[in-house]
C-alpha cells in the first residue's frame, strides 16, 4: 500500500515540486526582466514623443495626409502619440520575448524562433502598405489637380483610378513579402491590370479614333492648319 | 582691387570671358541680354541696345553682355553679328561707339535666375555703375528703354529701376490678378510691374545681390524678376519706374501651361513673404514710386477672350477639387464658390473681397506647409480663371484709365484685408 502511495501519488508530487524549485529562479528572471521592459518601455515611449515634437512630426504626417486617414480611420489620437505607443508596444514585446526565452523551454523557443525570423517580413510589408497609400494619395491628388486645368471632365474618377492602382499594387507587393499566396496574386493583379489597360486603350481608340485621324493626316500630308477656333483665346497670363 | 578679387573668386565665369574682362577692365554701363533660342528676335533687340548706348551714352564705356542658356539655333552667332551699320540713319552727328559685347554661355541651374548671376558678375568684375537687363524675346523694344532704365540709375542715384508697360487690359492678368496688388499690399511700394522682365539697376545692387545665396534654388530657375524687385524693397534700396511704352513680345512656347506658370510666380512670392514677413507685417499704406518718362497713348493689338470656357474650367474646379480646398479655404468662401459654379455663366461675378480671402489663405496654406506646395499651388489655377473672367465681363467697355482705377480698388480690398492675413501668419 505504502509502495503504491509512494509510486504513483508522493513521486510525481515531489518531482513537480523539484521541477518547480529549478523553473522558479527562470520564471522569477522573467517576472523582473518584463518589469524592467516596461519601465524601459515607458521611458522610450516619453523620448519618442519628444523626439516627434522637436522634429514637427505631427506637421509632416498632416502634410502628407496621414492625419487625414487616421481621421477616416476613426482613429482621434496625433501620429507622435501613436509613434510613442508603437515603440512602446515594440520595447514591452522585446522584453516579453526575452523573458520567454529565460524560461528555457524548448517548444516556446522554437515557435519564438520562427516568429522573430518572420517578423521582418511583417515589418516590411507594413512600411510598403503605408509608402503605397501616401504614394497613391500624393498621385492622385496631382493626376485630379492636373487634369481639372487641362479641363478633362472625368478628373474624378481618373484620379481614382491612379489612387487605386497604386495602393493596390502596394498591397500585392505586401502579401507577396508576406509569403501569403504568392502565386495567385501576382496573377489576379496582372489580370486585373492588364484588363484595366485593355479596357482603357478600346475606351480611348473608340473615342478618340477621329482625333488620331485627323493628327496623322495633318502629319504625313502636311495639310494647311484649320483656322483657330471661336473658344481660343489670346490671353498672356504673365 | 576689387575688381581682382571678383574675378578670381568667380566660380561661374569661363576662362576666355575673365580673358576679355581684363581686356576691358573698367566700364560705365552694361546692359544684359538673357536669351534661349531666340534666333528671331535677338537681332532687334541687340541692335536697339546699340542704337541706345550710341545715342544717349554716347561718351560712356558700355559692354553689353549675351547670356546664353545653350540655345541651339543661331542666337549666339545673331548677337555676334549684329551691328549698327547705319548710325545716320538714327544719330544726327556721327559718333565713335564704345562699347564691347561679351556672348557666354551661364552656368548653374538652367535658367533665366542663372543667366542674370553671370551677368551681376560681369557687372562686378568691370565695376559698371549701372546696369539694364532686357528680355530678348521683345519686338517693341526701342534705343528710348536704355536711356529710361539707365539714367534714373546714372543721374539720379536710384537702384533700381522697374518697368512701367502700357499693355492690353487682358495682357499680363497674373500680374494684374495676384502679383501688382500683392507686392503692392505687403510692401507698400506700388510697382506695376513687379515682374516686368526688363530692370535697370545699379552695380552696387547688383554686387548686393551676388551676396545672396540664392543661386541653387527657384531663384535661379524662375523666381528671379519678382525676387529682384522684392529685395531692392525689403533691403531699402532707392527705387523707381520708367514708362517704356507698349511691351510686345515673342509669342510664349505654346507648351507653357497656366499652372506652371502660376505655380512659378506663386511659389516665388509665397516662399518670399515667408522670408521677408518681419518687413511686410508692419507695412499698413500704399507709398507712390517715381515714375521716369512720358506717358502717352499706344495701340495695341485687340486680344480675344473666351470668358465662357474660363467659367467652364471653374466650375469643373469647384466640382473636382472642394476636398482640397476645403483644407485651408473658410467655409464663408466655400459657400460663395458652390454657388457661383451652379449659377454658369449667366451673372457671373467674382467679387475682390473673396479673391484677396483666397490669396491670402492660399500664402497661409503654403506657409504652413498644409500639403506639397505644388498641389496647393495648381489648384489656384480655377479659382484664377474664374476672377479673370470675371474681371474681362466686368471691364469690357471700359478704357484702359478705367481699368487702371478697377486695378487700384483691387489692391486697395487687398490692403484693407491685410489685417486678416498678419492675424493668422504665425
Amino acid at each position: 500500500m505504502n509502495s503504491f502511495f509512494d509510486k504513483y501519488l508522493l513521486e510525481p508530487v515531489t518531482m513537480f515540486f523539484k521541477k518547480l524549485v529549478q523553473f522558479m529562479p527562470n520564471l522569477l528572471v522573467a517576472l523582473i526582466v518584463i518589469i524592467v521592459g516596461i519601465i524601459i518601455a515607458n521611458i522610450l515611449r516619453f523620448l519618442i514623443i519628444r523626439l516627434m515634437k522637436v522634429v514637427h512630426f505631427d506637421k509632416g504626417c498632416e502634410r502628407i495626409g496621414v492625419n487625414q486617414i487616421l481621421e477616416k480611420g476613426g482613429i482621434k489620437d496625433i501620429p507622435s502619440h501613436m509613434m510613442g505607443r508603437l515603440f512602446y508596444w515594440l520595447a514591452v514585446a522585446t522584453f516579453f520575448i526575452i523573458a520567454l526565452n529565460s524560461l528555457n523551454i524548448p517548444s516556446i523557443e522554437q515557435l519564438m524562433t520562427r516568429f522573430l525570423l518572420y517578423l521582418p517580413n511583417v515589418f516590411i510589408a507594413i512600411i510598403i502598405i503605408v509608402l503605397g497609400y501616401v504614394m497613391g494619395n500624393f498621385l492622385g491628388r496631382a493626376t485630379l489637380i492636373a487634369s481639372v486645368n487641362a479641363g478633362f471632365p472625368m478628373s474624378g474618377p481618373l484620379s481614382h483610378l491612379v489612387k487605386l492602382g497604386i495602393m493596390l499594387l502596394s498591397v500585392t507587393m505586401a502579401l507577396e513579402q508576406l509569403g501569403i499566396g504568392e502565386a495567385t496574386i501576382t496573377i489576379a493583379f496582372g489580370v486585373m491590370f492588364g484588363g484595366v489597360v485593355l479596357s482603357l486603350a478600346i475606351a480611348f481608340g473608340l473615342g478618340g479614333k477621329d482625333l488620331a485621324k485627323q493628327y496623322l493626316e495633318k502629319y504625313f500630308e502636311s495639310k494647311p492648319e484649320e483656322p483657330e477656333s471661336e473658344e481660343h483665346d489670346d490671353i498672356s497670363h504673365i | 582691387m576689387k575688381k581682382t578679387e571678383t574675378e578670381k573668386n568667380s566660380v561661374i565665369l569661363r576662362e576666355e570671358v575673365k580673358n576679355q574682362i581684363k581686356e576691358i577692365d573698367t566700364a560705365d554701363i552694361l546692359i544684359g541680354i538673357p536669351s534661349y533660342n531666340n534666333a528671331r528676335t535677338i537681332g532687334h533687340v541687340v541692335s536697339a541696345v546699340q542704337a541706345g548706348l550710341a545715342k544717349y551714352f554716347p561718351d560712356k564705356k558700355a559692354v553689353i553682355v549675351n547670356s546664353d542658356g545653350g540655345s541651339t539655333d543661331d542666337t549666339k552667332g545673331i548677337v555676334e553679328e549684329t551691328t549698327l551699320d547705319n548710325l545716320s540713319s538714327i544719330l544726327l552727328s556721327h559718333r565713335v561707339l564704345s562699347y564691347h559685347k561679351i556672348v557666354t554661355p551661364y552656368q548653374g541651374i538652367p535658367g533665366k535666375g542663372s543667366a542674370f548671376r553671370t551677368i551681376f558678375e560681369i557687372a562686378e568684375a568691370v565695376g559698371a555703375k549701372a546696369c539694364a537687363v532686357v528680355d530678348s524675346d521683345l519686338r517693341s523694344i526701342t534705343p528710348e528703354w536704355v536711356d529710361l532704365l539707365i539714367s534714373p540709375v546714372l543721374n539720379n542715384e536710384y537702384d533700381y529701376v522697374a518697368p512701367f508697360y502700357r499693355r492690353h487690359k487682358y495682357d499680363g492678368t497674373i500680374t494684374n490678378m495676384i502679383v501688382y496688388p500683392l507686392t503692392s499690399t505687403l510692401y507698400g511700394k506700388k510697382i506695376r510691374q513687379p515682374i516686368g522682365g526688363d530692370f535697370g539697376f545699379s552695380g552696387r545692387l547688383a554686387s548686393f545681390y551676388l551676396t545672396k545665396d540664392v543661386w541653387d534654388t527657384d531663384v535661379a530657375r524662375y523666381g528671379i524678376d519678382i525676387w529682384m524687385t522684392t529685395t531692392a524693397i525689403v533691403y531699402d534700396f532707392k527705387i523707381c519706374q520708367s514708362f517704356l511704352g507698349a511691351k510686345i513680345h515673342d509669342a510664349k512656347d505654346p507648351g507653357s501651361d497656366l499652372s506652371d506658370m502660376l505655380n512659378q510666380v506663386g511659389s516665388s512670392i509665397f516662399t518670399l513673404m515667408s522670408e521677408h514677413q518681419k518687413k511686410w507685417k508692419d507695412v499698413r499704406s500704399f507709398e507712390e514710386v517715381p515714375t521716369f518718362g512720358f506717358k502717352y497713348a499706344v495701340g495695341l493689338e485687340p486680344i480675344r477672350v473666351n470668358t465662357d470656357a474660363m467659367i467652364e474650367k471653374f466650375s469643373l474646379g469647384v466640382g473636382q477639387l472642394t476636398e482640397i480646398w476645403e483644407s485651408f479655404l473658410p467655409k464663408g468662401v466655400m459657400w460663395f464658390l458652390t454657388s457661383a459654379a451652379e449659377k454658369g455663366s449667366k451673372g457671373f461675378t467674382f467679387p475682390d473681397e473673396i479673391w484677396v480671402e483666397i490669396i491670402y489663405n492660399f500664402g497661409l496654406a503654403f506657409h504652413e506647409k498644409i500639403m506639397h506646395h505644388d498641389h496647393i499651388i495648381k489648384s489656384l489655377t480655377p479659382l484664377y480663371l474664374g476672377k479673370v473672367a470675371s474681371f474681362v465681363l466686368e471691364t469690357w467697355e471700359m478704357e484702359s484709365d478705367e481699368v487702371e482705377d478697377r486695378l487700384d480698388s483691387l489692391c486697395r480690398a487687398f490692403m484693407d484685408f491685410k489685417e486678416y492675413i498678419i492675424e493668422r501668419w504665425e
